[in-house]
């Protein structure tokens, strides 16, 4: 125990609250809204390139959405209580938010994903029988109009939705961000940057994923890859990694060069604690590779493999990069001491309820939904039309 | 509107009033009376019984005068009797009704005692490794006159 702690530290400091539990959910928040802004690309901005995942970003969204509250309950030692922040928000919190934020996201998401796919639950609907008929027609809440005008009107209202969309998953992410730019006894956290970069950094690792998900359901079905749709996902990545590299080391530099008293333990944290994470992780390997390597996919002409491998190779590398971000936000944080002298160390612990082994499975369960929720509305037609 | 959507709204709207009935049925109805907590909850604080004495109802009334005199002039007056004595409001009702006996472990001493990065330097601590040889603490040391080894 004394080997893990260096300099003076308060005796309430000596556990560490926030573990790999804690981690996970700004990373699983910010896949979500990451891959709802990418298909907003297509369904608010109009990018027609998108369209062949932008029904599929949906269903994405919504498999990580519906996991995104799980490492929260799992971190609470009364998990049956998790729901008071429901029934007596306090509100001069930010943390009370939380349930009423995400309750409205969720309604917008499966809102947005019931009218995107309602033709097609309406056609199942009336071609089938037994139990997919009873399943679909429920979908469709036993309203079967796919006349013109019903699906002019759809469009029109889902474009409406999307509108909303944006600013609610910008909120949603942003607003964790908030929670943790809004400690002020926490000079790592608090930060009014700190909501922007965490969006800029979701926005990036749900394209990446995105881009994943995409290559290898392509794969898995034996389907030739849209290239024009994947280099522009591909753009999209380099457009925001660039944003989002841009905000981060804007902190750390602004930190640095302000040089207020907690810059040396902010130091000690950056060159000791976090060293390996921060600079090889997560600028290095999730930002400064990816983003030459995507610069070289813009830039080279042809030669569509190598361009897709190297896609994937960045795709890979922001998903591990930003975990690594979220790691060094909330780890690193609690890594230095309130007292800004003393330091401490996070020792991850595989079985226990908030150890890494409950944290794989809940980041396997959205893949898990994911697989269920396109076999009952799948997205392919879109994905896999004139290639 | 469509009718289908006409539909998904009626949906969301039952969903977000039984969402507003459950609530009103499980938030206590004392809740928010004096604050942000349940109002009732002081009512039922207050009926619990009393379990602590205060010093002062061992030093009155001649029963544990010299101790107490002894106590409440040394390094430990600011550590209750009952810190170490348990709750003795029942034994300050009926004296043939005694209290638990007194913690005298090391580790119990040590709460205060071992040393720990975050407590004052001029703290008396020690390490229970090299100091000691495991005896209990009042072995050597009174523990109603810390320095009277």
């Amino acid at each position: 125990m004394e080997s893990l702690i260096w300099g003076y530290i308060y005796p309430n400091e000596a556990e560490i609250q926030w573990s790999i539990l804690i981690v996970l959910y700004p990373y699983i928040t910010g896949l979500v809204a990451g891959a709802f802004i990418a298909s907003s690309l297509y369904h608010v901005f109009g990018k027609k390139e998108i369209k062949p995942v932008a029904r599929f970003a949906l269903l994405t969204a919504l498999s990580f959405l519906l996991v995104a509250t799980l490492p929260l309950v799992t971190h609470l030692g009364h998990p049956e209580r998790g729901i008071e922040i429901m029934f007596t928000p306090h509100l001069t919190s930010a943390m009370s938010g939380f349930g009423y934020i995400y309750s409205f996201y969720l309604i917008v998401v499966v809102l947005e994903i019931w009218l995107s796919f309602r033709e097609d639950i309406v056609k199942m609907a009336l071609n089938s029988r037994g139990w997919k008929e009873l399943l679909y027609s429920g979908l469709a809440l036993f309203s079967y109009d796919i006349s013109e005008k019903a699906l002019h009107d759809d469009e029109k209202f889902a474009k409406k939705l999307a509108i909303i969309g944006i600013p609610s998953a910008a909120f949603l992410h942003g607003y964790v961000g908030f929670i943790f730019g809004g400690i002020k006894a926490n000079p790592w956290w608090s930060t009014p940057l700190m909501p922007l970069i965490f969006l800029m950094s979701a926005i990036v690792s749900g394209i990446a994923l995105l881009i994943l998900l995409y290559l290898a359901s392509m794969k898995l079905r034996k389907h030739a890859i849209d290239h024009k749709c994947l280099h522009s996902l591909a753009h999209y990545l380099w457009i925001f990694l660039i944003l989002d590299v841009t905000l981060e080391l804007l902190e750390v530099i602004s930190m640095k060069y302000e040089s207020l008293e907690e810059i040396e333990i902010i130091n000690r944290l950056l060159s000791d604690k976090i060293a390996t994470t921060f600079y090889g992780v997560q600028l290095g390997l999730g930002i400064f590779v990816p983003f030459v390597l995507l610069l070289l996919v813009g830039i080279m002409k042809n030669r569509e493999t190598l361009k897709m491998i190297m896609i994937s190779i960045s795709s890979v590398l922001v998903v591990i990069g930003v975990f690594a971000m979220r790691w060094n936000v909330v780890i690193g944080g609690q890594e230095i001491s309130k007292s800004l002298s003393g330091t401490l160390t996070y020792v991850p612990v595989f079985f226990s309820q908030e150890g890494v082994l409950p944290a794989i499975i809940i980041l396997v369960i959205p893949f898990i939904i994911l697989f269920v929720i396109t076999r009952i509305l799948p997205p392919w037609k879109d994905m896999e039309e004139k290639v | 509107m469509q009718p289908h959507l006409k539909r998904a709204f009626t949906l969301l709207a039952i969903a977000i009033i039984g969402f507003i009935a459950v609530r009103a049925l499980i938030v206590p109805d004392s809740f928010g009376q004096n604050g942000w907590y349940r109002g009732d909850s002081v009512f039922e604080l207050r009926n619990f019984p009393v379990k602590h004495a205060e010093p002062v109802s061992c030093g009155e009334e001649d029963c544990h005068k010299t101790i107490y005199s002894i106590w409440s002039s040394a390094g430990h007056k600011t550590v209750n009797c009952e810190t170490c004595h348990g709750p003795s409001q029942e034994h300050v009702n009926n004296v043939r009704i005694m209290p638990p006996p007194a913690n005298d472990s090391r580790d119990f001493c040590g709460l205060c005692h071992f040393k720990r990065a975050a407590r004052p330097s001029g703290f008396p601590q020690i390490d229970p490794e090299t100091h000691g040889e495991n005896l209990k603490c009042a072995y050597c040391h009174n523990p109603h006159k810390p320095w009277f080894v």
